[in-house]
């Protein structure tokens, strides 16, 4: 194959193809064949996440996650884990700002098992949801959120950035993993009230990716989901909508027991499923993404004030892309020296654009990472339910690589000056607690546990 | 309660249904060469998968290092990728990059692993610049000047981390003080800021060479001429022939003890939990996979049953046996460990707990219903977790840094099936004897030593 502009010949779908389907309750369900190995993957997502929380019971569509792994009417206890682990699959489930999101894995044999478990809890969850279910999963969640943010250096950055960056009483103020008060607060009740308005068959996609016969697969799952009733008790979300900028820069000081001096801040850009969010996309990986990034050759090669310097992209359908910058300082130097090289090297940039060779290789990285996305039907049945979710569309997802490459160097720069700049950003800034000795913290284990 | 009621006449149940046939699968078997130069090439053909996965395995343990210079095979690894005689550092990445390529080169105890991951379509351009880094790296002064002092920086980072810092100390309470392997992979302030170009340069003379090392090549290699490739990449690259590398046998003092490292304040204690068992040569392998995979190896085994779903002390805490070095000879070592976090206030119960899940294991042993379901998901899993080109170089790639045959991981999956309770039960117990288990916990010493020298599972001592 010649070297061309692309890795692939049709890159984006790679040869893939979707079918689509409704059942009378509203179920939409996507179906892809693909018979390589033997494994088909189940993705259920449901349109529902920490955006459409209350006040005072955050956290609680996270927490219902948990709940939804707790039995149902046919599954006792941890009888869904049980089943599909036993049976060779392999399981989870995610919540985010903007869904809630079930996968199981399974051997290609396996996969009426992983539609029938789905299937039971979708429509018979309270048959089994109980105080001590609930009792249970709350304290499991109040570790979780230890162990991955209150005991970790740095670890509430995302909460603190996220709530600096949407106002108070915007539905993305909050963080799907929640406050401890809520999670003290919440109570079955709430679980219960939360399942029958959120958890209907028409408030969800399902996609079955693999080795499949998608005549018999559509069988089993009107066999299955058919009889669970829709209902149309859901209540439109909370607008997201906000200013393409903020307008002035909002920032927060955080003097706390961490490592290092760091520099973070959250950039306002346009939302998912637009082109100008895919110029972002290029516009954040030119800038920080990758060892040859404009900031990593500045602040780590050249200038040497950092030990990691990038740029990640938060993408959000129902509010403003959030831009996310993360410098850790090297060794005594202050946060404003790295802060002024990174606003020169935004400020260039927004001027002069990315050059060529900065554009191919950043659609070269984020081609390659849609080939490990798609590479796998796990990957494709979580992309298939997000375009199908979010964007009304699940062919969308087999061509997206495509949309990225056929983004201009114009349009990446132009989104840069619109939106890369500091009155659109919301910074914190990481001052480590002074402490008597601490500046030579010792010597580390690098053990991959 | 209605809600049951309205549940169970609302939707139309159906039995649980049962499997079908299942297709068959096998761990693939790859094809065995070796080049001109000693290069030794395993390649296997994953059909579909569009990333190819090129593991390069550097016979340079870290027990090569001279001493006072550890780290000094980590600033090598990482040097390799920052700049050759052709080209300087930011050229070089700009180059990978620009093929969609990654590049990792990670140093551990048996050697250094090189990874690149690549579109098949550009394999040939990003094997090149990989060839050149291995065969003509320029080990610049000042580039490695910098990354010695961005390895300091990085050194606070990981002594925050309750995971590092529990590892650390695990390995210091374990293994001599005298060897390599008691010793940070990544080297410590003192050992690091010993390290310049001449120090990397000199371990790379006398270790890096085609002979020793190995390329796993995998994905989609139809249409590929691979031999092609290879020539004209690895190919050029030359080196003394490879002498062997006795090793020396990895012993550990595994007295029962808990040592608290003190992190004032900390809402949670990690606690890791160890010590050494045999490695993957040795015939117990699979039956210890079986049964500390029914001890810790989901939320459904016996301490998540437990510390979890029971009492909600953790958000899970894992059992596993991880190799360390392996040389054939029997002279390597796996390590036995179950880690997680525990809130500080249950850390004394969660402990009793999990001490108690051990003895009644070694009291009543598996059940043959956890055994089944245990060979059924470790069996029934491989085809899912072995679709990505790049795990199956992993694994082919871990076989060779372990001498273990090409057909190691197809066999395993055999003998797993043939292994039977009994064998399971006796391989976790004798795996985790409730006496002979080093403990480090990272947590508030003040509020968790007293409770945890109460249990009585060991000597306490606190280091900060």
């Amino acid at each position: 194959m010649p070297m061309g502009h692309t890795a692939t010949a049709g890159a984006g779908s790679g040869g893939l193809t979707a079918t689509e389907h409704r059942l009378a309750n509203g179920l939409r369900v996507v179906l892809s064949e693909d018979h390589l190995t033997p494994v088909a993957a189940v993705c259920l997502w449901y349109d529902v996440g920490s955006r459409h929380e209350a006040e005072g019971r955050t956290g609680l569509a996270h927490l219902f996650e948990h709940l939804m792994f707790q039995g149902s009417q046919q599954v006792h206890g941890n009888g869904h884990f049980e089943l599909v682990q036993g049976a060779g699959g392999s399981l989870n489930g995610t919540t985010s700002f903007e869904r809630t999101n079930y996968f199981e894995t399974m051997p290609t044999h396996q996969l009426e098992l992983a539609l029938w478990l789905e299937a039971d809890r979708m429509g018979s969850l309270l048959a089994a949801l109980d105080d001590k279910s609930m009792e249970n999963q709350r304290e499991v969640v109040k570790n979780e959120r230890r162990q991955r943010y209150d005991n970790v250096p740095y670890g509430t950055a995302f909460e603190r950035l996220t709530a600096l960056a949407y106002p108070e009483g915007h539905p993305y103020h909050h963080t799907p993993i929640g406050s401890m008060a809520d999670l003290d607060a919440a109570t079955l009740e709430d679980a219960r009230n939360f399942f029958r308005t959120y958890y209907a068959p028409n408030n969800a996609v399902l996609s079955v990716v693999g080795d499949i016969d998608p005549e018999r697969t559509l069988a089993w799952i009107e066999k299955y989901f058919g009889s669970i009733p829709g209902h149309d008790g859901k209540p439109a979300p909370r607008d997201g909508g906000l200013p393409d900028v903020i307008g002035g820069q909002l920032r927060e000081v955080v003097v706390e027991d961490v490592p290092a001096r760091a520099l973070m801040a959250a950039y306002r850009l346009p939302e998912d499923g637009t082109r100008a969010c895919d110029a972002a996309d290029l516009a954040l990986t030119v800038l920080g993404g990758g060892e040859s990034s404009r900031l990593h050759n500045r602040l780590v090669r050249r200038d040497r004030t950092a030990v990691a310097a990038g740029f990640g992209l938060l993408r959000l359908a129902g509010a403003p892309s959030l831009g996310w910058l993360d410098v850790k300082t090297s060794g005594g130097v202050e946060v404003p020296d790295v802060e002024t090289a990174v606003d020169e090297e935004l400020a260039r940039f927004a001027a002069e654009g990315p050059t060529a060779e900065e554009m191919e290789r950043a659609q070269a990285q984020l081609e390659r990472e849609w080939l490990d996305r798609l590479g796998t039907v796990a990957g494709r049945a979580d992309e298939l339910c997000r375009f199908a979710v979010l964007f009304g569309d699940p062919q969308l997802a087999l061509t997206a690589v495509d949309r990225v490459l056929s983004v201009t160097a114009e349009e990446v720069r132009e989104v840069a000056a619109a939106r890369l700049r500091p009155d659109n950003r919301a910074v914190l800034v990481y001052e480590p607690v002074a402490t008597e000795d601490s500046a030579d913290g010792d010597d580390e284990e690098g053990a991959d546990q | 309660m209605t809600d049951a009621a309205e549940s169970l006449t609302s939707m139309e149940f159906h039995p649980q249904p049962q499997p079908g046939a299942a297709r068959p699968w096998a761990f693939p078997a790859p094809e065995r060469g070796a080049l001109d130069n000693g290069l030794t090439v395993l390649r296997c053909h994953r059909p579909g998968q569009q990333v190819v996965a090129v593991e390069i395995f550097l016979d340079a343990p870290l027990d090569a290092e001279p001493e006072g210079l550890d780290g000094v095979a980590t600033i090598m690894a990482r040097a390799l990728s920052e700049g050759t005689i052709e080209r300087g550092a930011e050229e070089f990445a700009a180059e990978l990059e620009r093929c969609g390529a990654t590049l990792d080169a990670h140093a551990d105890h048996p050697g250094v692993r090189v990874s690149l991951e690549v579109p098949v379509s550009r394999l040939r351009k990003a094997l090149g610049l990989v060839a050149e880094a291995l065969v003509s790296p320029a080990f610049d002064a000042d580039e490695v000047k910098r990354l010695v002092a961005n390895r300091l920086d990085e050194i606070p980072h990981e002594a925050a981390n309750p995971g590092r810092r529990a590892a650390k100390q695990l390995y210091k309470e374990l293994f001599p003080a005298a060897t390599r392997i008691s010793r940070p992979r990544q080297g410590t302030k003192e050992t690091v800021e010993a390290i310049d170009a001449a120090a990397v340069r000199a371990f790379y003379d006398a270790h890096v060479r085609p002979a020793s090392a190995t390329a796993v090549v995998v994905g989609d290699l139809a249409g590929v001429d691979l031999d092609a490739i290879l020539a004209e990449t690895l190919g050029g690259w030359t080196g003394k022939p490879a002498a062997p590398r006795p090793m020396e046998p990895l012993t550990a003092d595994d007295t029962g003890r808990v040592v608290i490292v003190d992190r004032p304040g900390a809402v949670q204690t990690q606690l890791l939990i160890g010590r050494i068992g045999p490695d993957r040569h040795d015939a117990v392998w699979a039956a210890q996979v079986l049964g500390v995979y029914c001890l810790g190896g989901t939320l459904t085994s016996r301490l998540d049953a437990v510390l979890r779903e029971e009492k909600g002390y953790t958000y899970g805490v894992r059992a596993f046996g991880q190799v360390l070095r392996s040389d054939g000879e029997g002279h390597g070592a796996s390590m036995l460990a179950i880690s997680g976090s525990v809130d500080t206030p249950n850390t004394g119960p969660a402990l009793e707990d999990l001490w108690q899940v051990l003895r009644t294991l070694a009291e009543g042993g598996l059940t043959d219903a956890e055994r089944d379901v245990a060979v059924q998901n470790l069996v029934g899993v491989a085809p899912l977790k072995y679709e990505t080109a790049a795990s199956v170089a992993a694994t082919l790639s871990d076989q060779v840094e372990q001498h273990l045959p090409d057909d190691y991981q197809g066999r395993l999956y055999a003998r797993l099936a043939e292994t039977g309770t009994v064998e399971a039960t006796a391989a976790v117990v004798s795996a985790f004897p409730v006496d002979r288990l080093v403990t480090v916990l990272v947590g508030d010493a003040s509020q968790i030593e007293e409770p945890v020298r109460a249990l009585g599972i060991g000597d306490v001592t606190v280091v900060s």
